[in-house]
């Protein structure tokens, strides 16, 4: 009997995640362009190096990140959580969770994209869960099928470095949805 | 231009060996089941079928691919030693917990080498497999039932 691949499957499915993102060619030419810029400034080429700062000042300012829309999803799905568990403590144990994992979505989202993860008590007020279990738990189910979907599209959208991270979110997503039938 | 049926695109480069790797976890995958199966019972039981033929399909699917593609087509195993021993339910259970996670995070890494419809694909595999593991840990009376970053690298 052959070892399981094993050695491929069971230990290296960790090296693999990482091997493809570190060995990625984005990675690798930004290292190249750090080394370039490297070379440049000890040749004392600073000025025409601000001037290719693709955000530098003559340039118009980069338009929002297309994942800001998702941190604040994000951050509105685990505040709905958190309210449908504060409204029917029975569920609490089920909902807290995926209200923790939305928040812990929606920091890493925010730190990719560089924008200000908000405070919670900034997000917009959602509407009330509702005072029946199951009607609370069908909205929390449609509101996370529409997130899953935008996760989905994010990530066929998005580039290499920012596609494992945002199929994460959409399987996460996913499984939620599995967890509260 | 356009094409009356849709041409499969040859899969290179990156793409390839992820799906390579891919492969061999769907091959071990398949494999494990049996042994699961076999330690479970009615609805589990069921259950531990249907998972195996889906990672059956899903070896099927990138068999053509990578062979559509004129590349390596990694090769099965006889067999694969399993990570713990499987005497009983529970550890079936787990185990089946297990493979899924596992097979994700191959998935995981092929959407990042991925572009397109492959990526579209990758992506549903990485699903299925993260939505499976839930259904195995609910069977198995695991809590929590999710896992915030299905197939990420611990």
């Amino acid at each position: 009997m052959a070892a399981w691949p094993a050695t491929m499957v069971l230990t290296c499915a960790v090296a693999t995640g990482r091997t493809t993102q570190r060995d990625g060619t984005i990675r690798h030419s930004r290292r190249k362009v750090l080394r370039a810029g490297a070379l440049l400034a000890l040749g004392g080429a600073v000025a025409p190096l601000a001037g290719c700062d693709p955000f530098g000042p003559d340039d118009p300012a980069p338009g929002p990140d297309p994942l800001a829309p998702l941190v604040d999803e994000a951050l509105a799905l685990a505040g709905a959580y958190r309210d449908a568990a504060a409204a029917h403590p029975a569920l609490a144990d089920r909902l807290a969770p995926i209200a923790e994992t939305h928040a812990a979505h929606a920091a890493e989202l925010a730190r990719i994209a560089r924008v200000t993860l908000p405070s919670a008590s900034a997000a917009p007020a959602s509407a009330a869960p509702a005072a029946d279990p199951d009607t609370a738990l069908a909205a929390l189910r449609e509101r996370e099928t529409t997130a899953r979907d935008t996760a989905t599209r994010a990530c066929v959208a998005a580039p290499a470095e920012r596609a494992a991270l945002l199929a994460s979110v959409a399987a996460a997503r996913a499984t939620h949805l599995e967890a509260l039938r | 231009m356009s094409t009356p049926t849709p041409t499969p695109t040859p899969t290179t480069g990156g793409a390839a060996a992820a799906l390579g790797a891919a492969l061999a976890a769907e091959y071990a995958a398949i494999w494990a089941y049996g042994p699961i199966g076999v330690r479970l019972t009615d609805a589990a039981r069921k259950a531990a079928r249907d998972a195996e033929a889906a990672h059956r399909r899903r070896r099927d699917e990138l068999v053509l691919q990578l062979s559509t593609g004129g590349g390596q087509v990694p090769a099965d195993r006889a067999g694969y030693a399993l990570p713990f021993p499987v005497t009983d339910r529970a550890g079936a259970l787990r185990l089946a917990v297990e493979v899924e996670e596992r097979t994700a995070a191959y998935w995981r890494a092929a959407v990042a080498a991925t572009t397109g419809a492959d990526r579209e694909r990758a992506l549903a595999a990485l699903v299925d497999c993260a939505v499976r593991a839930t259904r195995w840990r609910r069977t198995a009376g695991t809590t929590p039932l999710t896992v915030p970053y299905p197939g990420r690298p611990a």
